[in-house]
């Protein structure tokens, strides 16, 4: 480490040239994703995957697009995803101010729940939670995919939320208190704002999980115009799929709206993904 | 401040609204008098002919039928088998659903979720025209009809590339001795001899050891085992076991066999990386012109120089020239539905199209099935490619069926063997010791019943 | 306002800011989780659940049977998880902290560039790494194989004897950028000033290292491990795709053990619940145990 001295020019290459292998290695397998995903299956299968395509096929596109009904899906990805992050910072940190600076006797009980969350698997949970769904008739809804989207994004927003809170110093509520704020009035006038950062933490976190989660949308949902993309892709993908060139097209569908949005927003997001870890 | 809490009351409107938006059911108006009918499909929307099943199968079944509003849910892999074991657990099964005669539709029949077909189909008659074995009860995992199955399928297919052979200076092997003979004069060359695509578990056991227990064991080796009277650690069945540790150990299959993906052996095989491929009758489909690209991973030209039959004979088995087969799958209606109503017929309706003369027919010139359940298709009078018209004649390259493993057994019993077949492979178990877990599985799985 | 109504106003509001997040989290997980338990204790084996009479109590059957049962996948996958910990807390976690630490220094332009780059991965959807890395890598002829047969002709794959190593790798690849950002944001936040007297006093860019950013971060390190450790246990998606734990059950984890319980041919719901229970209490045990570490060497808190 003591070799790489500010300013060494033979450190400086010794850096660039590890981040150009990172960068390289983050780049690679999406453009190969991208350029196998114009070869047809036979070729994929026959020639070199290393290859350019000889025969640069668009059909895989067009097929893949209207087979896999991607346009509502997508319009409905985007709804999940917002409102599950909407709803995740703003109940998450209610519960959170309340957990970190509200004296009450079930703070620990509840709090500790709610981090046993963070540990649980989706998986095991599956079949109960659908029996529910259909139970309460909210089955093949949005509203029925939404509620248990929220409540599977709430114990980090609360677990981050809460630790974040208690770095805020006392004083600041106290005055407000004195002030006669109400609690409530104290929330959402001065805590919520000052949760910037961490929400933006929260709300990275939570994005990529609702527009990744595949199996449990798949379980609670029957119609195509209340599915996800993540099912779009599973439409084409998996161990006895019969064409790579339309699984790659689908492949990429999924995966480019993310990439929009991630190019878009990366200030924000390497922040926010900061902001959440740091501490005191 | 002012402006985050305005972006808050702006945020809690957004969640409210769409989620109320969001609470509004798609309706699927089905207008008055018509049957409505749920059915999950299971849907490779990857294959050559998706595109045509939806005009072909979907949509000119609700054109012939007016009074029926088909409602259905295309789902793929494991997702298919995750929602149908969620809606078996909430007792409510869609109307009409694809299913597996046994093997991964296990819970459908078990738990007797398919209605039983018998009646409907003596009603119409349809044994007339429909191959006996396909209308087997005991075919199936219920003991009863619960499907109407659209094929026949050998799990086991050989295929022979003779443009590899005539390069090795060889011919196909007749007797599993001679495959083992070829091996170097192949490998000098740079060939592989038989190529598999073993990365998942079942394709071994069911495309190729499921053969080697019936020729090792017998016609008839599993009902031993099933009623007691043999073991899985009897000499047979480890004999077979043993038989496939002996492919890796000369090298007939490679071990890296392991590490390709059911989806990339057939590229290996149709570019000549070897002389034989081992999979299920079922890959002739992905070999022959894909419509969708026009496209064929073997020419039609070149088709003529392969062949479809049945493993070698092995020496020291007690039978040779057989296969494995199994019933292909179909559809089955939901118990649920009673007897009579006008939704059992609409039901009933349904199944006999999808597995119908038309639709087997169609799958048939597609490459989707090899060996049709339905006696009146005449496949001559097709327009056939070579190794499509090879597959329809593999029936006739042997003489005796034996069972599939994960057809007639549980799963818990054929996955330890399964994942055993694998672990030979690695060499990380012995043949003994996999016959060994699959008896103990098989012993657990008798004492629960 | 008297200290009574304040009192009350104070209970009230702790209700109202709760309610909305607890309820909405007891109805969807922890109920759920309970009846997975209590499912757990049955001999419930599919088909319906509600008025089966066939279901009955089985008490902790199928939690012996997870440990006793003699094919030991429990373990294997128990292995394969603890494998995925340390590399997580062993690989992540100090590649993400010298690239960070690189990074930090400012030497060189271009970093928010690299930021976006390394956390790449971390945007994009597990299924879809999983499918482009088993056709990219995962298998003998692959892109990864034709690059080495570029310099070895004769090269066969074989990592057959350690099948978890091509998954372990591409979980590096994976989530390496998430550490380099968080713990370069960490480092930018150290007062410069300390550094720069720490120099002016002739320490030695290793001992401003150990001395000063290590301490410093200790934290931040160990919130990084929590969050490390009950994500490997919990990791399902990649592997699902990626390997399905093949060849025979090499590359399982717990989770996917636990998923081919309940929805692979027969289910055995009891032992799939039992196993997600155990998962839980290893977490608590792991997250315990750094808590400890954290303790016994001096966290800064």
């Amino acid at each position: 480490m003591s070799k790489i001295k500010q300013g060494s020019p033979a450190g400086k290459i010794v850096v660039y040239v590890v981040m150009g292998i990172f960068t390289f290695l983050a780049i690679y397998p999406l453009l190969w994703l991208f350029i196998q995903s114009f070869k047809t299956t036979q070729e994929y299968l026959t020639s070199s995957k290393l290859a350019l395509p000889k025969l640069w096929f668009f059909g895989n596109y067009p097929y893949a697009w209207n087979m896999g009904k991607f346009g509502i899906l997508l319009v409905n990805s985007i709804i999940y995803t917002v409102v599950t992050v909407i709803a995740v910072v703003v109940l998450g940190f209610m519960a959170g101010f309340a957990f970190a600076k509200i004296k009450n006797k079930l703070t620990p009980l509840l709090h500790g729940i709610f981090i046993v969350g963070i540990l649980l698997t989706l998986q095991s949970i599956m079949v109960p939670l659908f029996l529910m769904v259909t139970r309460v008739g909210l089955y093949d809804t949005r509203l029925g995919v939404l509620i248990p989207y929220i409540g599977l994004g709430l114990p980090m927003g609360v677990y981050l939320g809460t630790e974040f809170i208690k770095g805020i110093p006392d004083a600041l509520i106290e005055s407000a208190r004195i002030d006669g704020a109400k609690f409530l009035t104290i929330f959402f006038r001065i805590i919520f704002p000052m949760t910037a950062p961490v929400a933006m933490t929260v709300g990275i976190l939570t994005f990529t999980g609702t527009w990744n989660e595949f199996m449990l949308i798949n379980i609670l949902t029957s119609s195509d115009t209340i599915k996800s993309i993540p099912v779009g892709i599973g439409r084409f993908s998996g161990a006895l799929a019969s064409d790579y060139g339309k699984q790659f097209s689908a492949l990429v569908i999924g995966v480019v709206p993310m990439l929009i949005f991630y190019l878009t927003f990366r200030k924000q997001i390497t922040k926010g993904v900061a902001a959440g870890a740091v501490k005191g | 401040m002012k402006r985050a809490n305005r972006f808050l009351v702006l945020a809690m409107v957004l969640v409210l609204a769409i989620a109320l938006v969001g609470c509004k059911k798609s309706n699927s108006n089905a207008a008055s008098g018509q049957v409505e009918l749920k059915v999950l499909n299971y849907f490779d929307m990857t294959s050559a002919n998706a595109s045509g099943e939806v005009a072909q199968v979907w949509e000119a079944f609700e054109k012939a039928n007016p009074d029926i509003k088909v409602i259905r849910e295309d789902l793929f892999n494991e997702p298919f088998h995750n929602k149908v074991e969620a809606y078996a657990a909430a007792g409510q099964l869609p109307d009409v659903i694809y299913a597996w005669p046994s093997g991964r539709s296990t819970t459908l029949h078990t738990q007797h979720l398919l209605k039983d077909l018998k009646s409907l189909i003596a009603k119409d008659g349809l044994a007339a025209n429909t191959l006996p074995g396909a209308l087997d009860p005991n075919a199936q995992g219920a003991g009863y009809l619960a499907i109407l199955p659209r094929a026949i399928t050998s799990s086991h297919a050989f295929y022979i590339n003779n443009e590899v052979l005539k390069a090795a200076g060889l011919t196909p092997a007749k007797t599993y001795s001679e495959l083992k003979a070829q091996v170097p004069v192949l490998k000098a060359q740079g060939y592989e001899t038989v190529i598999m695509a073993n990365q998942d578990d079942w394709v071994m056991q069911s495309c190729f050891f499921s053969l080697v227990a019936g020729r090792f064991g017998g016609a008839g080796w599993e009902q031993k085992i099933l009623s007691g009277q043999a073991k899985f650690t009897d000499p047979d069945f480890v004999n077979a076991l043993t038989f496939i540790k002996t492919l890796y150990d000369d090298g007939v299959i490679s071990r890296a066999s392991l590490t390709t993906d059911y989806g990339s052996g057939i590229g290996q095989f149709a570019t000549n990386k070897g002389a034989y491929y081992i999979d299920g009758d079922w890959r002739i489909g992905a070999f022959i012109t894909d419509s969708s690209t026009g496209q064929a991973l073997i020419d039609p030209a070149r088709q003529a120089n392969f062949q479809v039959t049945v493993f070698p004979d092995i020496e020291g088995a007690k039978l040779n020239k057989s296969s494995s087969g199994i019933l292909g799958t179909g559809w089955g209606i939901n118990a649920n539905i009673p007897a009579d109503s006008a939704k059992e017929d609409a039901a009933w309706r349904l199944v006999k199209w999808l597995s119908g003369k038309e639709i087997q027919t169609w799958l048939l010139q597609t490459g989707g099935i090899a060996t049709p359940t339905r006696t009146d298709i005449n496949a001559s009078s097709l327009k056939l490619e070579p190794l499509q018209i090879q597959g329809s004649q593999l029936g006739g390259q042997y003489t005796t069926t034996t069972v599939v493993i994960d057809g007639v057994f549980a799963g818990e019993v054929y996955t330890p063997i399964n994942e055993g077949l694998q672990a030979i492979g690695l060499g990380s178990q012995t043949p003994q010791q996999v016959a060994q877990a699959a008896q103990r599985a098989f012993d657990a799985w008798k004492a629960k019943q | 306002m008297t200290d009574l109504t304040s009192k009350r106003e104070q209970s009230l509001s702790y209700l109202i800011l709760v309610i909305p997040a607890v309820a909405i989290y007891f109805a969807v997980v922890a109920f759920p989780t309970a009846f997975s338990v209590a499912l757990s204790l049955t001999n419930y084996n599919g088909g319906k659940v509600f008025g089966n009479p066939k279901v009955h109590f089985a008490g902790v059957k199928s939690y012996i049977e997870i440990f006793t049962n003699p094919n030991g996948y429990f373990y294997i996958a128990l292995k394969n998880n603890m494998y995925i910990v340390l590399m997580s807390v062993f690989g992540q976690i100090p590649l993400g902290f010298i690239l960070a630490y690189i990074l930090s220094r400012k030497m060189i332009k271009g970093t928010d560039f690299f930021q976006t780059m390394v956390y790449l991965p971390n945007v994009i959807s597990p299924v879809i790494i999983g499918i482009l890395f088993k056709s990219f890598y995962l298998n003998s002829n692959s892109v990864y194989m034709e690059i080495v047969r570029i310099f070895n002709p004769a090269a066969e794959f074989t990592l057959n004897n350690h099948p978890m190593i091509p998954v372990l790798i591409v979980m590096l690849w994976m989530y390496t950028g998430m550490y380099v950002i968080i713990f370069l944001a960490n480092i930018q936040r150290i007062d410069v000033s300390i550094i720069e007297a720490a120099r002016i006093d002739g320490a030695k860019e290793t001992q401003i290292f150990s001395r000063i950013i290590l301490p410093a971060l200790s934290g931040v390190i160990v919130t990084s491990a929590i969050l490390a450790i009950s994500g490997s246990l919990k990791s399902f998606d990649l592997i699902y795709v990626m390997t399905n734990g093949g060849p025979a059950n090499q590359t399982s984890v717990l989770s996917l053990f636990m998923y081919m319980m309940a929805f692979r041919g027969a289910p055995n719901y009891p032992l799939a619940n039992a196993i997600s229970t155990v998962m839980v209490i290893i977490s608590f045990i792991l997250i315990g145990v750094t808590k400890s570490v954290e303790k016994k060497f001096g966290g800064k808190e």
